[in-house]
């Protein structure tokens, strides 16, 4: 199984060599939990049954000074969980540079995809400033993360990341692989929509705004929309994603497992949908 | 009168789990050098606890499926929302509750720089929301 969408912002062997990250974590991040030795995320894969979790960073230069995680960091992190990890990668949208750093990091240290906020990166995915960027990440062979719909971090916006705004990009570029994180939540028919629409779309799992994990997930995939959209139409878009730490992996799979998916549509949803995603 | 406090963590494995520590405190007991007076044992969190039972495996697992059974997983706790604090949801009211159960800490005597116990009993550290990395204190206190 894969989580294709988790953030390493608490692993202690890297906060200990990098004096500012439990305050980004903390005020940029917005994340209040202790840090944990890096076997605590391995021994929550394995409770899980998750073999392979995406790590992603957040370059907010720009926007807040700090970054989430350096590409270094994460290559680093990589480097450590022995096949564990794959590493995503962020760039800084709003530099000159963002391009050339986004091919360093995929081709020096090894990175498999980008991942983009516009909540805290403050930028509309369809701000043709960005399209050099998706070029390039089209050039290197590799998707995006785009974080969509609801933002925990402190002082961002839900606005800008609208998963609509995703669709002149999706219709310019049919063959850039994006995925609507968090599944766009609250616009939940809106990401559906898209991904009916554009084949280059794929969406995750990782919403949990509101209740627990096993209520919110049957509230949005059995109410919000119905599971069979999922199982009979956008079952080669649909992947598992936890957001963890903000949840543990372990109650978004069971939550997501609840829903009640054919044995194929599993299949894809926690795994083979990743995989082609990602190019593994 | 002497104090000698010592903070030990343990790597918690699973989402509940009990932990044989009865060594760990023994061992701060006697680097203490405490001869006569009273051992702490304190868990640092509000999702573990202290308890003390005999030490086999089947009575181990009673206590964690009782926790279970008094304290469901499922139930309309009001914990269940987004906590600002913390950036994330308080999904885990049950394993606040089972931690609450089997009490922060315990107490025993020493005498003759020794700890004094039942042959049985045993000190374990609950996990009731695990896998994390967890923190306890063992304060000795005597002369």
């Amino acid at each position: 199984m894969i989580d294709v969408h988790t953030h390493p912002v608490l692993v202690e062997e890297i906060m200990e060599k990098d004096d500012q990250m439990l305050r980004v974590v903390r005020e940029v991040f917005g994340l209040g939990n202790r840090a944990q030795p890096l076997e605590t995320f391995l021994l929550h894969m394995e409770d899980a049954g998750i073999d392979v979790s995406v790590i992603h960073p957040i370059d907010c230069t720009s926007t807040r000074g700090d970054k989430i995680y350096s590409n270094e960091q994460i290559a680093e992190l990589v480097d450590m969980a022995g096949g564990k990890f794959i590493g995503f990668a962020s760039v800084d949208p709003h530099s000159d540079r963002a391009g050339e750093d986004l091919e360093g990091a995929v081709r020096d240290l090894g990175l498999k995809g980008l991942k983009l906020a516009p909540s805290i990166q403050e930028f509309s995915p369809d701000d043709e400033k960005l399209f050099p960027l998706y070029e390039r990440a089209l050039d290197l062979g590799i998707p995006i993360m785009m974080h969509s719909g609801v933002s925990f971090e402190p002082n961002t916006r839900i606005r800008q990341c609208h998963p609509m705004l995703l669709e002149p990009v999706a219709a310019k570029y049919p063959d850039l692989r994006i995925c609507i994180a968090h599944f766009g939540w609250p616009w939940v028919e809106e990401t559906a929509a898209l991904l009916l629409k554009y084949p280059n779309l794929y969406a995750d799992t990782s919403c949990l705004y509101f209740d627990t994990p096993q209520e919110f997930i049957q509230f949005t995939f059995n109410g919000q929309i119905p599971t069979t959209w999922i199982e009979r139409s956008l079952r080669n878009q649909v992947m598992f994603g936890s957001n963890f730490p903000r949840i543990e992996m372990g109650k978004m799979v069971q939550a997501v497992m609840d829903l009640g998916f054919t044995e194929g549509a599993k299949s894809l949803i926690f795994g083979g949908n990743a995989e082609r995603f990602i190019g593994i | 009168m002497k104090v000698h406090l010592a903070r030990l963590g343990v790597q918690t494995k699973r989402e509940m789990e009990m932990i044989d520590i009865t060594d760990e405190v023994i061992k701060v007991v006697e680097e203490s050098g405490v001869k006569n007076g009273v051992v702490n044992v304190i868990t640092m969190h509000t999702t573990t606890g202290i308890t003390v039972n005999e030490g086999i495996p089947c009575l181990e697992e009673d206590t964690i499926e009782t926790l279970k059974r008094l304290v469901p997983e499922g139930l309309d706790y009001h914990h269940a929302r987004y906590l600002d604090f913390d950036g994330r949801l308080g999904v885990n009211a049950h394993c606040h509750l089972r931690g609450m159960l089997t009490g922060i800490n315990t107490m025993f005597p020493i005498e003759d720089g020794e700890l004094v116990k039942g042959g049985r009993q045993t000190i374990y550290f609950v996990e009731t929301d695990g896998p994390l990395y967890r923190k306890y204190c063992v304060q000795v206190l005597g002369e």
